[in-house]
């Protein structure tokens, strides 16, 4: 199962055009391939182009030139429709600022990505979605509104979001970023444990070397290119 | 299959989305929905209310007379340039709308030089002499008692039916009758019995009273006798002109010596429906401004809504949102909501037009039939509110499938 390859990028380059028609190159020849149970962290400074790298991987942006890859399919070709698809059923996004959607129960919340979804995961998404906040630990919150929640409450309740349609990908940007050194690791330990018990490959965008310590592949992400990083593990 | 699975249960998970934003966002939405509120119940009331007052009017240009009604009249040399009354030209009609095979037909003549005496009451009312098919030829129903009928000719003493001035001029009402009245013709008094009142008032100051030629005849033509009558008849409206131009040829035929004439006179001949069709056009004109700036201040506000919510759009594209799902259900939103505010209008109008008490206020005067709220009315409200709902959800939701993801989840 771990070599299943999920995501295969080669030589991805993204550039966008400003506005007095010179190129800004983010991403230069980026090679990287994340397989089922992974757990990866891309380390780098703010404005090395970590999140966009991010986007290309959860098929939300498209690399300039290069190619991706999403289990063997050339996801550069992929329809707007069909990328839409495989994000909803395959792809989990934990975001910094959590992007809970205000004015929902954190039950509502987690429900959220199930109204994309078809067949019994559509029916019983209630269902579903209270399992996953028991997961997380917040079976007492269900109908908490996200304000009411402390910060690592709502990164927790992304985390059940993101992980309600038991994604083969799960991914973090800077997930502690807005909290704490203890929640932070707290949520990171969730996350961590989350996935791998349901065989999930989890890619973590972090400027945070503790919290990149805990994947098992590091990568450091610098003026655009991608290098292995071996770190140090300290406590 | 599977493709039509995940259709039925987009279009469920939609409308669930929509109705979860407007429960979420009550109060704007509300506000934003009162223009259409206001706009659909106008709308609404002005067709069912055009219809109420259609009803109104109808009934009102029908007491001349139901369309086609074919007024005949016989002239000879003793009339003096009046219709005669006399028994030859009711005979004559009477064979003569046997032959036509025509059902309604009456004798109407107004009687004069009598008064109508009741508890020490004295009311001078317009007597009308008239057959029992005078009501229906002119919309008349007795809301007291009944109307006249054949066999009321027999009576031991006259029958007579009165408007509601004269019962309540003589302090009649619905328990008092049948009532006993005194009748006083040239100094001859007859006690008279009055079987039924109508909720009409279209006489003079003392009102209506309507009685059989044969009663007349029997007890008031010796002292009174009738000078002039008119021969009406209610006839189906296609071909009537024809059967008028048969009709007083075969009268003619019928009266040597006479001069007759019949021809149409009923509201259809002169545009009595004209200033319907006027009020139906301005009532609608008007409220189709109102539900025109409705419309514009729910866009307005739409727009501005949805400007605030590119983040939760790029949110739920991150989720797996498709364009095409984003578009209809951010569309769903604008027509569900729509179609609630185009209910409570509905009900608004249909609260309004089925009211008598309202109804009166506007219409200044009472209705016999109330007519039921027109359907299509109702439908064409709620029809309205979700195109407008469509129309107005369009722009906004146009705006939601043309986020760019990355950007908006970093709003």
């Amino acid at each position: 199962m771990r070599d299943t390859q999920l995501l295969k990028l080669e030589s991805v380059t993204r550039s966008v055009l400003l506005p007095d028609d010179s190129e800004l190159h983010i991403l230069n020849g980026i090679n990287l391939s994340v397989s089922e149970g992974d757990h990866i962290a891309i380390v780098g400074r703010s404005g090395t182009g970590k999140s966009t790298l991010l986007n290309i991987l959860g098929l939300l942006d498209r690399p300039t030139t290069g190619h991706l890859a999403w289990r063997g399919i050339d996801a550069t070709k992929l329809s707007a429709r069909r990328a839409a698809h495989i994000r909803g059923r395959d792809l989990g996004f934990v975001f910094q600022q959590f992007n809970l959607l205000p004015g929902r129960t954190a039950l509502e919340n987690v429900m959220a990505p199930l109204m994309y979804a078809t067949g019994a995961d559509f029916w019983r998404r209630k269902t579903l979605a209270t399992e996953a906040l028991e997961k997380v630990g917040l079976g007492a919150r269900l109908d908490s509104m996200p304000q009411t929640l402390s910060g690592g409450e709502q990164q927790r309740v992304a985390i059940a979001r993101a992980l309600v349609r038991r994604p083969r990908v799960v991914l973090a940007d800077e997930p502690t970023g807005a909290l704490d050194v203890a929640t932070g690791r707290a949520v990171m330990e969730l996350l961590d444990a989350a996935t791998v018990e349901s065989g999930a490959a989890l890619i973590t965008i972090t400027h945070d070397i503790n919290v990149a310590a805990m994947a098992r592949e590091q990568f450091q992400l610098d003026e655009g290119t991608l290098k292995p990083l071996t770190l140090e593990v300290t406590s | 299959m599977k493709s039509m699975a995940r259709l039925f249960t987009g279009f469920i998970a939609s409308l669930l989305e929509a109705w979860q934003e407007l429960r979420i966002h009550k109060l704007r939405v509300l506000l934003s929905l009162v223009g259409v509120t206001i706009a659909v119940a106008s709308l609404t009331t002005a067709v069912a209310g055009a219809s109420v007052a259609q009803q109104l009017m109808t009934e009102q240009l029908e007491r001349s007379g139901r369309p086609a009604l074919i007024n005949t009249y016989a002239f000879n040399q003793r009339s003096d340039d009046l219709p005669a009354a006399d028994a030859a030209v009711t005979e004559a009609f009477k064979k003569t709308t046997e032959r036509f095979d025509v059902e309604y037909a009456s004798m109407v003549s107004r009687a004069s030089g009598y008064r109508m005496l009741h508890q020490g009451t004295s009311i001078d009312p317009e007597l009308l002499v008239a057959d029992p098919a005078y009501a229906s030829i002119h919309r008349l129903f007795a809301q007291y008692g009944r109307w006249l009928e054949a066999e009321d000719a027999q009576n031991l003493a006259p029958a007579v039916v009165i408007d509601r001035t004269v019962a309540q001029k003589l302090g009649l009402d619905e328990n008092s009758l049948p009532a006993s009245v005194d009748i006083d013709v040239a100094g001859q008094v007859v006690s008279a019995t009055v079987i039924g009142a109508t909720s009409t008032r279209d006489g003079g100051l003392d009102g209506q009273v309507w009685m059989l030629p044969q009663t007349y005849e029997h007890w008031f033509a010796a002292k009174a006798p009738l000078t002039d009558a008119t021969y009406e008849m209610w006839v189906p409206v296609e071909n009537a002109e024809e059967l008028a131009v048969h009709f007083s040829a075969q009268m003619r035929a019928e009266l040597p010596g006479y001069q007759v004439e019949a021809m149409r006179s009923d509201y259809l001949t002169w545009g009595g429906d004209e200033n319907l069709r006027m009020l139906a056009l301005v009532a609608g004109g008007i409220a189709g401004i109102i539900l025109l700036l409705g419309s514009l201040s729910l866009l307005n506000v739409a727009m501005v809504t949805m400007k605030q919510r590119i983040r939760e759009v790029g949110i739920r594209r991150s989720f797996g949102a498709t364009t095409g799902r984003v578009f209809f259900s951010v569309l769903m939103e604008s027509v569900v909501a729509t179609a609630v505010a185009g209910g409570i209008g509905v009900l608004i109008s249909v609260a309004v037009v089925t009211n008598p008490k309202i109804l009166n206020m506007f219409l200044g005067s009472g209705i016999d039939q109330m007519p039921p709220f027109p359907v299509g009315a109702a439908l064409a409200g709620i029809l309205i509110s979700i195109g407008v709902g469509a129309l107005t959800g369009v722009l906004p939701a146009l705006v939601a499938a043309r986020v760019k993801i990355v950007d908006a989840i970093r709003v």
